[in-house]
Parts: structure tokens; C-alpha cells; sequence
């Protein structure tokens, strides 16, 4: 057999950043292994190889297909690229200080998390389900593991379980929908199932087949009602890769899925399928909005949150066209830039993991450290969606983009649970200028100039996105274009 | 340098460099605080030199690509409707620094840093003449006041703040809704994506949509007002509020839900709102009777300015949907004369407040003996609030009930009484807190105001009289623009009745004469009464 065809031309400039992913993953190891003096070093170097990816994911910038029509690299997958690496680099600052911290230093999370983004460039990339697949397996080996990571913790070692299992599960719905998928249109390559699509009438097994995928990507992304795993999973992980788990496999599961609606857009109309993606997004507004008033925990009420967002996510993709993929873009990025700056102020306060991270930790802070209480502010103002930030201007066009495909309705539902939501998000608020900390019980904080720069990033991104927002439209929107069939 | 953004983006600069200030100046922080505010008041003036009198559409325009992809841009202006509303803000700002000099001892950097915030948003709510603009402004003020309430406010504080803050959201975020779908029928129609607010007047609309959206805005709106039945909150609000916060939540905060009537509901919508105006105009009236009589009976002085203002502000809605050209001048000149009167009124309590700290009127009684000075400013602002002739509060009433008459006689009939009821209330409280025998022994010795407190009031004082004396003043500058927006109310009213008529001979509107009601007219025939 000879497998010159499949390989074209620059096929390895195209795929160079998960290559220096890969690489700078094993580095990172062998760095640890035969340097272990010097683990200091060792987040330094894994910022300066997610930094050498994106540079990489530069040099290559055309719209091309590669390995036998199966892997796509265009304006769109490198935008995503850049979310996924920005995402990463943030939970890499945030981890080297909790790491030191916590005294668990080690070249394994660092890797874990560049081969986890390799994991979901696949996703993002892959034109062939088969290839989503490989790269979901490669992302979802690498929580199991990121969730884990502190062994020491009981409550780390559950979450990873109850991830594990249930995640385990959901490949399997998704397998098991493509394989009726392929059964029916006799490909797992999107483009030639848009081909068939376009001349053939959906069949009811493929309804039972969408309704699995469905169920398998839906747990990826903690929608309702396919989301129970996330705060418990939250709960335990350790902070920095729980910010990093509530957002960027949700930005690589979601383009997969924008991807997989394009094809089958021309039977859409005919079939109920995007009701049922309606009704899981109104689900998870309306849940995780609701169920978020009543947490006390910070971290298991991002994860409601967390939930409630990815419902916001999902509705401007049901009608796919170029406005969508560039609304989920810009959402995706905003979204890690307050996500994880939440995150990684609750990763600051110096708590046993095994106790929650209540709102009563962070009484009295907004005064006590004015810099961390202002991020953690501002990233509350941005998820509740208030201008000037970036979570206004994300929400804005989310919106936006549902109403003029005709889905005011679900639109409407999303402002009522929005609405909803400032409760929560200013309760965090309250607690940190209006509370005095508790007598006897103050939390001490720490952080250093990595976790400092982090939240330095995430302030200004949010500022900058929600009162500029025009350049990142132009190539978000530029870039969409490129991603669609039409 | 363009005149609007530079005393825009002052403030807020301001505050930018105040972040930096070392938390324990509390003396050079409050002062770079007067400072700031102050040289925007001046700057705003400049308004004033180059205004062009006789003209009716924006001044002093600017307008930059913001986010080309959607029409939306940087744009801004001002005419006849902000202009007063404008330097009323920037006029109030200096004020509250100095009332609070002393008062505020908790985290004096942030209490400024939020009032400069606050002072940006509400300049910027009111020069915005994009909408996405102008809903980013009306959205940002809403933070640093659930701060100001939430941090600086009284015992009950949380729960004021949040019910604020939730109480306006929910409005504007239905509005948001209705921003998107207005701007989309637009888009639809001409091809063209644009927020300016002036290209979306001539928006066509589905009757079923321009209800719905009618109603999105009015919400909205009619919560900021607030009109009855929503006005719930803002007793709270004002009650926990610092005096600041107060004097900013009833001197500004509360007119952006009646220019917003003004600059958007009416233009937008006018056949809704000529259709849903007796609605409109019953809630106004309701609340006019309802805020005086539950301002009656209130034992605490600030929740009786608070109700006496959901009264007042009840006048600017009905003469708003009135819609003459005397009622709506009459309605701004009211918004800036309760910002003046019942501003004057809150600092004052506040005086007192902070030296018994109490606001109850069973507590006190013969203080203007102890505090002459004090008693002598609190009867103005009182005189000015009842409406007495030659001060603020009259020449607005009496505009809003002259020309709410023409149109809607009986509601006029009984809003008047909200006149009569006003003087009721607040002359029973000059009565018990100033005049009769001192009854408590903790009243016998009260220190008078202090110069930072009088500085502050006299300015108010000063406009009182001159509003009341010479209207003309102000009204002059704002008669051109109000006239163009009458017309082009009724201009499409018309149209609609017309269409109407010879569809189904229906009656829809009556259109009301529009020839002899110049409120200048008015205010002179009144002026020679008197």
C-alpha cells in the first residue's frame, strides 16, 4: 500500500503546532525526570512551548485540507487554536503558583495539558468523525488524569472516577451515533455526508442516531440535562484545570458540533433535531441559572454557571451560518478569559482542596487584596453580562445572532435566565466589598507575579474585547466564512 | 479637542489616575475628586457658548466607526432635550463631594472612584446618540451605584442595593431584546445596519411588533421612572443610600427613564404610544396621588422625600404623554427642577442625619432655633419642591398641568391635587422638625451647617430662584427641539389616523391642537396672574 497520495504538500507545516505540542509535552516530562531541582522552571517552559504553537499555527495561513480530506486547517481552526492555547497558558500561570503552593510541582500536569490541547485541535480540525473522536479520547485521557492530579485528595480522586466513568459512557454515545450515521450515509467524513444530505432524505434511524450524539456531545459540554458530573467534577479538580475544563473542551466540542449541523443543514428543516437542541439549550439556561442561586461553593456555582453558558452557546447555532460559528468563537474566548480568571482568584485563596471554597472565603477581599477582588469583580460583571465588559458584547451578538434566525422565542428565555443570573454573579460582588470577613476565619491568599500576569490578561482582555470589539469581529467573522459549505 | 467627549471621558479618566492615589490621603483623594468634577462642570459650559439657539436636531456632533460591522458607532450630541439634563449632572457631581466631605469615612478612594464612574455613565446616557451606545451608558451607572448603596448605605443596605440593581436589569434587559429586534426590522427594510438613533425614528413596524417593543422599552423605563406600580425599589434604595447616592439617584438617576420616554418610546413608537397614553397617563396619575398620600404618612424624612418623588416624577411621565409642546417643556424643566429641588432636599437630610442620626420626625421639633442657617435653606427647598410661584418647582407643574388640561382635562383635575397634597406633607414636615417647642433635650445643641455644607446648597438655591424668576432662560433653548419632536410625533399619528379613517372609518387618536399652547406664552400669561 503506498500511502504517498495521503500526504500533501506542507503537511507537516500545517500540523506544527500540536507537533510542538507533542514534543514540548515529552519535554516537559523529561525535563522533570532528570532536572528535578529545578520545577520552578518547569511553568516558564511550558508557557514558552504553548507560545512556540501559536507562533507556529502563524506560518501556516492558507485554507488547505490535508491527509485525505480529513483534517482542515483554516482562519477558523486557528482561531479556535489560539482560544485553546490562551486557555492553556492562563491555567499554566495560574497552576505554577497553586502548584509551588500545594507543594505537588511536576512536569505531568503541564504536559497533560499540551497534549490536551492537541486533543482538542483535532476536534476543532477534524473533518472526518472518526478524527473528532481521536481527539475527544486524546482531550478526555488527559482530564481523567488533570482531574486526578492530586492524589492526595479524596475528592480529587472521585471526581476523576465519576468523570471517568461517565465519560466513558458518552464516547460510547457517540460511537455508537456515528456508526448509524455511516450505516445510512455510508461515510464519517462530514463533506461527503453534506453531499449526501443534500440529495437524501433523513431517515428515522437517524434521529436515534442524532439523539446519541447528541447525548454524547451534550455530556461533553454539561448540558442539561447531561450535566450532573460538572460541579462535583469542578469540586474536586484542582482550581487552575477546573477554569481550564469549563471552557476549552466546551470551545473544541462545540465547533465539532457547528461542523456536523452544516452538513446536515439542507434536511434540517425537515426534521425536529434542532428542537431538540432548543430544548437542551433552554434546559441548561434555566437549570444552570437556577440551581446556581443556591450554591454557596464558588467553584460548584461557576459550574452552574459554566452550564447555564454553554445553553447561551447553543443557541445561536441552531440556524448555522457564518454570524454563529463567529458569535461561539468570541463567546469561547471571552468566556476563558473571565472563566478562568474566576477560577484562578478562588485558586489563590490557600484552602485544603477537600473543603469547599465558599462565598464566606472570599468576604471582606475586595478591600483586603484590591487587585484580586477587582479581577474576580469584573469577571462576575463580565459572565453576568454587563457592559462595558466582554461578556456584554459576547452575549450581545449570541442574541443578536438568535433573533435574526428567527428564534426570538428562546432568545426571550435566555434574557429571563440571564436576568436570573445577575443574582448570583452580584452576590459574589457582595461578598467582597460588603461583608467583613468572618472573626477568626479569614482565608489567607497567595499568588505570585505568574498568577498576578495571568489576572493582568484576563482584566485587560475582558476590557478590551467589551469596549473594541471590532478587530476580533472582522477576523472572527472573516474566519467563519471560511468554515461553512456555502 | 471635541467638547462632549472631553467632559465625557474626564470623570472616568480621573478616577483612572485616582486608583493610584495612596489609600490614607483621604484629604487629597476627596479633593482631586471636587477638582475633577468641578473642571467638568466647567468645561460642560462651553455647551452653553457655543449653543446655536433656533436649532432643533444635535450639536456639537461627533461620531467615529465603532463596530463597522454592525452600524454601530461612537456617536454623540447634544440638543434642547439632554442639554439641561447634561449640566445638571455635571453641575450635581461637585455638589455631592462637597455635602460628603465629612460624612464619608469608610473607603473614601472608592466612594469617589464610584461617583466619578457614575458621573461618566450618566453624561455619556444622555449625549449617546447611538443606542447601543446610549444602552452601554445606562447599564454602566447601575454598578457603581449598587456599590454605593451596597458599601456606604445604611443597616438595610443589601437588600436595597440588590433589589435595585435586579429591579433595573430585568427592565433593561428586556429592552436589549427589543435594541436587537428594532435594530433587525431596520436592517431588513433598508438594507443598511445602523444603531443612530435618529435613523431608527423612521423605522417601519407591524403593529403586533411595535406593541411588543413599545411595551420592552416602557418597561424599561417606567422601572428607571419608576412608575407605579414599580416604583417598589426605589424607597429602599433611597432610604439605604448614602446622602451621595441619594442625591444622584434623584437628581439624575430617576430623568434617564423620562428622557428615555422621550428620546426613544415616543419617536420609536408614536402610535403606540398615542394608543397605550391614557395607560401611560392613568399609572402617572395614580402615582402622583398614591406617592403624596404615602408620602403623608411617613414617620422617617428621607422615605418621605423618597415618596414625594415618585409623585413628582409621576408629573414628568403624564405631561410626557400629553404630548403638547407645553407639557413636554414643562416635563424637562420639571425633571431638572425635582433634580434641584428634592437634591437640596436629601443633602439636608442628610445634614441632620449625620448629626443625630436619626430621620425620624418624632425626634426632633423647634430646631430652627438651634440651626437657623439650616432651617433657613431646608424651607426653600421645601417652598421650591410644593411649587411656590417664583421658585423651580412652579413654573413645571404649572406647565405640565396647563398643557395636560387641553388634552386630558379630567387627568390634569387630578393630578392638581398632587399640588395641593405636596404642600400638605412637606409643610407638616417644615412644621414638626423646624417650628413648635424643642421637645427633645438632644436638639438643643445641634451645630449649624458647616461651609462645606453650605457651598453645596447655595449653588442649588441660586438656580431655584433663577429658574423660577426666568424661565425663559432655559426653556428658550429647548423650545426648538421639542417642537421638532411634536411634529414629528403627530406627523405620523396623523398619518396613521388618516390610513385608519379610510380603512374602517375608526377613530384611533385624537390629535390635539398644538397652536395655542407656547408654553412661553403660558409661563407669561402666568407670570402676570401672579
Amino acid at each position: 500500500m503506498n500511502l504517498q497520495p495521503l500526504l500533501e504538500a506542507n503537511w507537516q507545516l500545517a500540523i506544527l503546532p500540536e507537533l510542538v505540542l507533542c514534543a514540548g509535552g515529552m519535554l516537559l516530562i523529561l525535563f522533570d525526570a532528570f532536572a528535578p531541582r529545578f520545577k520552578g522552571a518547569l511553568g516558564p517552559l511550558a508557557l514558552i512551548i504553548f507560545l512556540a504553537a501559536a507562533w507556529a499555527g502563524n506560518l501556516f495561513d492558507q485554507t488547505a485540507i490535508f491527509f485525505g480530506g480529513t483534517y482542515e486547517v483554516s482562519q477558523i481552526t486557528k482561531l479556535f487554536d489560539l482560544t485553546f492555547l490562551l486557555a492553556g497558558m492562563l491555567a499554566i500561570l495560574f497552576a505554577r503558583d497553586y502548584l509551588e503552593r500545594e507543594g505537588f510541582e511536576g512536569g505531568e500536569l503541564y504536559a497533560l495539558l499540551a497534549w490536551g490541547t492537541v486533543g482538542m485541535m483535532m476536534m476543532s480540525k477534524g473533518l472526518d468523525l472518526l478524527i473528532v473522536v481521536l481527539g475527544l479520547e486524546i482531550l478526555s485521557v488527559c482530564i481523567f488524569v488533570l482531574v486526578g492530579y492530586n492524589r492526595r485528595a479524596a475528592v480529587s480522586n472521585e471526581a476523576s472516577l465519576k468523570y471517568f466513568l461517565m465519560g466513558a459512557f458518552a464516547t460510547g454515545f457517540i460511537l455508537y451515533g456515528i456508526a448509524l450515521f455511516y450505516g445510512a450515509t455510508a461515510t464519517t467524513n462530514v463533506r461527503v455526508m453534506a453531499q449526501w444530505f443534500a440529495v437524501n432524505d433523513a431517515t428515522p434511524l437517524m434521529t436515534v442516531a442524532f439523539v446519541l450524539l447528541m447525548a454524547g456531545f451534550g455530556f461533553k459540554l454539561a448540558l442539561a440535562p447531561f450535566h450532573p458530573w460538572a460541579p462535583d467534577v469542578y469540586q474536586g479538580a484542582p482550581t487552575p484545570v477546573a477554569g481550564w475544563l469549563s471552557v476549552a473542551p466546551k470551545a473544541a466540542t462545540l465547533i465539532a458540533l457547528i461542523r456536523l449541523f452544516d452538513a446536515m443543514e439542507p434536511v434540517l428543516p425537515k426534521v425536529s433535531w434542532m428542537n431538540m437542541v432548543a430544548v437542551l439549550a433552554v434546559l441548561s439556561m434555566i437549570v444552570g441559572n437556577a440551581v446556581a442561586i443556591v450554591q454557596r461553593d464558588l467553584k460548584r456555582m461557576l459550574a452552574y454557571s459554566g452550564i447555564a453558558h454553554v445553553g447561551y452557546m447553543t443557541i445561536a447555532m441552531l440556524t448555522v451560518r457564518d454570524d454563529s460559528v463567529a458569535a461561539v468563537a468570541i463567546y469561547t474566548i471571552t468566556y476563558a478569559l473571565m472563566n478562568i480568571g474566576a477560577f484562578g482568584v478562588v485558586s489563590l485563596l490557600i484552602k485544603n482542596q477537600n473543603d469547599p471554597h465558599t462565598l464566606d472565603d472570599i468576604a471582606g477581599l475586595g478591600f483586603k487584596r484590591p487587585f484580586y477582588g477587582f479581577a474576580l469583580a469584573l469577571c462576575m460583571f463580565s459572565l453576568a453580562g454587563l457592559p462595558p465588559t466582554a461578556g456584554f458584547i459576547s452575549k450581545f451578538y449570541i442574541f443578536k445572532t438568535a433573533i435574526e434566525s428567527g428564534h426570538t422565542t428562546v432568545a426571550i428565555i435566555g434574557i429571563l435566565t440571564s436576568i436570573v443570573s445577575v443574582y448570583y454573579y452580584l452576590r459574589v460582588v457582595y461578598y467582597l466589598y460588603m461583608r467583613e470577613p468572618v472573626a477568626g476565619h479569614e482565608v489567607p491568599t497567595g499568588g505570585g507575579v505568574f498568577a498576578v500576569g495571568a489576572l493582568m490578561i484576563a482584566v485587560i482582555g475582558i476590557f478590551v474585547i467589551g469596549i473594541y470589539p471590532s478587530p476580533l469581529f472582522q477576523a472572527a467573522g472573516h474566519a467563519a466564512r471560511a468554515l461553512l459549505l456555502q | 479637542m471635541p467638547l462632549l467627549s472631553t467632559f465625557l471621558w474626564l470623570p472616568i479618566a480621573g478616577a483612572i489616575v485616582l486608583a493610584f492615589f495612596p489609600r490614607a490621603a483621604a484629604g487629597a483623594i476627596k479633593g482631586f475628586g471636587l477638582a475633577v468634577s468641578l473642571i467638568t462642570f466647567v468645561i460642560s459650559l462651553g455647551v452653553l457658548r457655543g449653543w446655536q439657539d433656533g436649532q432643533a436636531g444635535f450639536q456639537f456632533v461627533e461620531s467615529l466607526d465603532w463596530i463597522p460591522q454592525w452600524g454601530i458607532r461612537y456617536a454623540l450630541g447634544i440638543d434642547g432635550i439632554s442639554l439641561w439634563l447634561v449640566l445638571l449632572t455635571t453641575f450635581l457631581t461637585p455638589i455631592i463631594f462637597l455635602s460628603g466631605w465629612n460624612a464619608i469615612k469608610k473607603h473614601p478612594k472608592e466612594y469617589v472612584i464610584a461617583f466619578l464612574v457614575m458621573e461618566t455613565a450618566m453624561i455619556g446616557a444622555f449625549l449617546a446618540t447611538d443606542l447601543l451606545l446610549f444602552y452601554i451608558f445606562f447599564e454602566l451607572m447601575l454598578l457603581p451605584m449598587y456599590l454605593v448603596i451596597g458599601v456606604w448605605g445604611g443597616a438595610n443596605r443589601i437588600y436595597a442595593a440588590i433589589k435595585f440593581f435586579l429591579f433595573t436589569i430585568a427592565g433593561s434587559l428586556l429592552m436589549l431584546l427589543a435594541i436587537i429586534y428594532l435594530v433587525f426590522q431596520n436592517y431588513h427594510q433598508t438594507g443598511l445596519p445602523t444603531f443612530s438613533i435618529v435613523d431608527l425614528y423612521g423605522t417601519p413596524l407591524l403593529p403586533t411588533a411595535q406593541l411588543l417593543l413599545f411595551f420592552a422599552f416602557s418597561l424599561a423605563f417606567a422601572i428607571k421612572v419608576p412608575l407605579f406600580p414599580l416604583h417598589t425599589w426605589l424607597p429602599d434604595a433611597h432610604v439605604e443610600a448614602p446622602t451621595g447616592g441619594s442625591i444622584i439617584l434623584a437628581g439624575v438617576m430617576l430623568k434617564m427613564g423620562t428622557y428615555g420616554f422621550l428620546r426613544m418610546v415616543l419617536p420609536f413608537f408614536p402610535e403606540s404610544s398615542a394608543r397605550w397614553a391614557n395607560l401611560m397617563i392613568t399609572l402617572s396619575v395614580i402615582g402622583i396621588v398614591y406617592g403624596a398620600l404615602v408620602a403623608w404618612v411617613q414617620p422617617d424624612m428621607k422615605k418621605l422625600v423618597a415618596y414625594s418623588s415618585v409623585s413628582h416624577l409621576g408629573f414628568c411621565v403624564l405631561a410626557i404623554f400629553a404630548m403638547n409642546q407645553a407639557s413636554i417643556e414643562g416635563s424637562i424643566l420639571q425633571m431638572v427642577s425635582h433634580g434641584l429641588s428634592t437634591g437640596a432636599l436629601f443633602l439636608l437630610v442628610g445634614v441632620i442625619y449625620e448629626r443625630r442620626h436619626t430621620r425620624l420626625l418624632a425626634d426632633y421639633g423647634g430646631i430652627a432655633r438651634t440651626m437657623p442657617i439650616f432651617a433657613v435653606f431646608f424651607v426653600i427647598a421645601v417652598l421650591s419642591s410644593v411649587g411656590l410661584p417664583g421658585l423651580n418647582g412652579f413654573i413645571g407643574e404649572f406647565l405640565i398641568l396647563a398643557g395636560t388640561f387641553q388634552s386630558h382635562p379630567v387627568a390634569a383635575t387630578i393630578a392638581a391635587t398632587g399640588v395641593i397634597l405636596a404642600a400638605i406633607y412637606l409643610l407638616w414636615l417644615v412644621q414638626k422638625v423646624f417650628f413648635g417647642p424643642i421637645t427633645n433635650d438632644a436638639n438643643r445643641n445641634i451645630p449649624d451647617m458647616a461651609w462645606h455644607e453650605i457651598a453645596a446648597t447655595v449653588p442649588l438655591v441660586v438656580f431655584m430662584v433663577w429658574i423660577g424668576v426666568h424661565p425663559n432662560t432655559f426653556l428658550k433653548k429647548m423650545e426648538p427641539s421639542v417642537q421638532h419632536l411634536i411634529a414629528q410625533i403627530h406627523g405620523r399619528v396623523e398619518r396613521e389616523v388618516m390610513v385608519a379613517k379610510e380603512s374602517s372609518r375608526h377613530r384611533v387618536v385624537e390629535s390635539s391642537s398644538l397652536e395655542d399652547s407656547s408654553p412661553r406664552r403660558l409661563v407669561d400669561s402666568a407670570g402676570g396672574a401672579r
